[in-house]
């Protein structure tokens, strides 16, 4: 099998950067949202929601690191591998849809 | 919730963060026993929070493997799809389990985890009953990684994959119903079926691991597990706890760590196994 891959170690080094800065991103904002919650009176938005929002990137970060090797494998034409991403992908969120009907 | 609960659920985080980075370990193994035992929270908020921290030390350690092409990706992506499968079984049975056998099964992992930790860990990629023979290495998954000791590309290969597929999906499974890493699952899988060089299997389950978690964690979101005051601070803690622990990691003797970890993995397992047996017995399923 011939491979086609673009530069070695290009996913790598893609995959670290989307990491690195959601990772500083998320728990920026749960500290934002802890310091918030320090205050009592607080006008919208509170410090739970904005927790809460650091939270939800937490959480959609390891899919945003599915969606990106998605596309690199679909780009590189590694359709075996884009299509077991793939499956990934559709099983998180079949546990999003568990716990929306299980709620 | 007051500032003081916050401020100790950070601290007790931070520090079993970076307790367990220092051997390589995942803080979800702490956390939720932790937790249940001396903060006196609800188990399923504590695996709540413990679940996002598990992503969160998994996405903030996972840049220098990567960097490292320590990580294989592909393999990654082919593991997690038993993984994930695991943690969605994991959130079928989490809404039906009683919180009495989340306890027990908590216990077992943890004397699971103690036991691990005397056992010395052998590179499977160097033994020699596994000889390698003279096939090319035509299959995607199979790559190489550089050593720094030796300073050249060392090749593996992947052996046994169903197998090691089967053994992923329990350790998915774990995963989501104790919101933790299961890393204590996925070492022997790696070691004794998929055979990688110990690096390369660390670096790609801490790679898989919030893939894994990230399956559960949406689904406890929307449930109502992960509550906001006590993941946001236990989050936190965990993230800054991983990496004061990874640069703490070569400057402490290692077999004397390893023992006080025994210890202390051993008493908790002892009172969440109490607690099994004790609390919680007559709340049905949730």
């Amino acid at each position: 099998m011939s491979t086609r891959t673009i530069k070695p170690g290009r996913i790598e080094s893609l995959l670290a950067g989307v990491l690195n800065v959601g990772t500083w991103l998320a728990s920026v904002a749960i500290f934002a949202g802890l310091v918030l919650s320090l205050f009592k009176r607080t006008p919208f938005p509170t410090g739970a929601q904005v927790i809460t929002a650091g939270i939800g990137l937490f959480i959609l970060l390891p899919i945003l690191r599915v969606i990106v090797m998605l596309t690199i494998f679909l780009k590189e034409r590694d359709y075996k591998f884009a299509a077991a991403t793939a499956v990934v992908l559709l099983i998180i969120f079949a546990g999003f849809a568990i716990g929306i009907l299980s709620k | 919730m007051n500032t003081g609960t916050e401020l100790w659920l950070f601290a007790v985080s931070l520090g079993a963060s970076a307790l367990g980075g220092t051997l390589g370990m995942a803080s979800g193994i702490f956390i939720v026993p932790v937790l249940t035992i001396f903060g006196h929270f609800d188990i399923r908020s504590a695996i709540g929070a413990s679940i996002v921290s598990v992503i969160a030390c998994s996405c903030s350690s996972a840049a220098p493997f990567l960097k490292g092409r320590l990580t294989n990706v592909r393999l990654a992506i082919v593991l997690e799809t038993a993984t994930t499968a695991g943690a969605l079984t994991g959130v079928l049975l989490a809404g039906t389990i009683p919180a009495s056998y989340l306890f027990f099964i908590f216990g077992m992992i943890l004397l699971l985890s103690a036991q691990q930790m005397l056992a010395k860990r052998r590179d499977p990629a160097l033994a020699p009953t596994q000889p390698l023979m003279g096939r090319p290495t035509t299959r995607r998954l199979d790559s190489s990684y550089p050593d720094r000791a030796l300073g050249r590309d060392i090749a593996y290969r992947v052996e046994l994959l169903p197998m090691g597929l089967m053994l992923m999906y329990g350790a998915g499974l774990i995963s989501a119903l104790l919101g933790i890493g299961s890393g204590v699952l996925k070492v022997p899988a790696m070691d004794t079926t998929l055979r990688l060089p110990i690096k390369v299997s660390s670096a790609t389950s801490n790679f898989m691991i919030s893939v894994t978690a990230a399956a559960s964690a949406g689904a406890y979101l929307v449930r109502g597990y992960i509550v906001a005051p006590i993941a946001g601070s236990v989050v936190l803690g965990s993230v800054v706890g991983a990496i004061l622990g990874a640069r703490v990691l070569m400057s402490i003797s290692n077999d004397r760590i390893r023992l006080l970890f025994v210890v202390v993995l051993v008493a908790l397992a002892a009172q969440m196994l109490l607690a099994a047996f004790n609390a919680d017995l007559f709340r049905g399923p949730a």
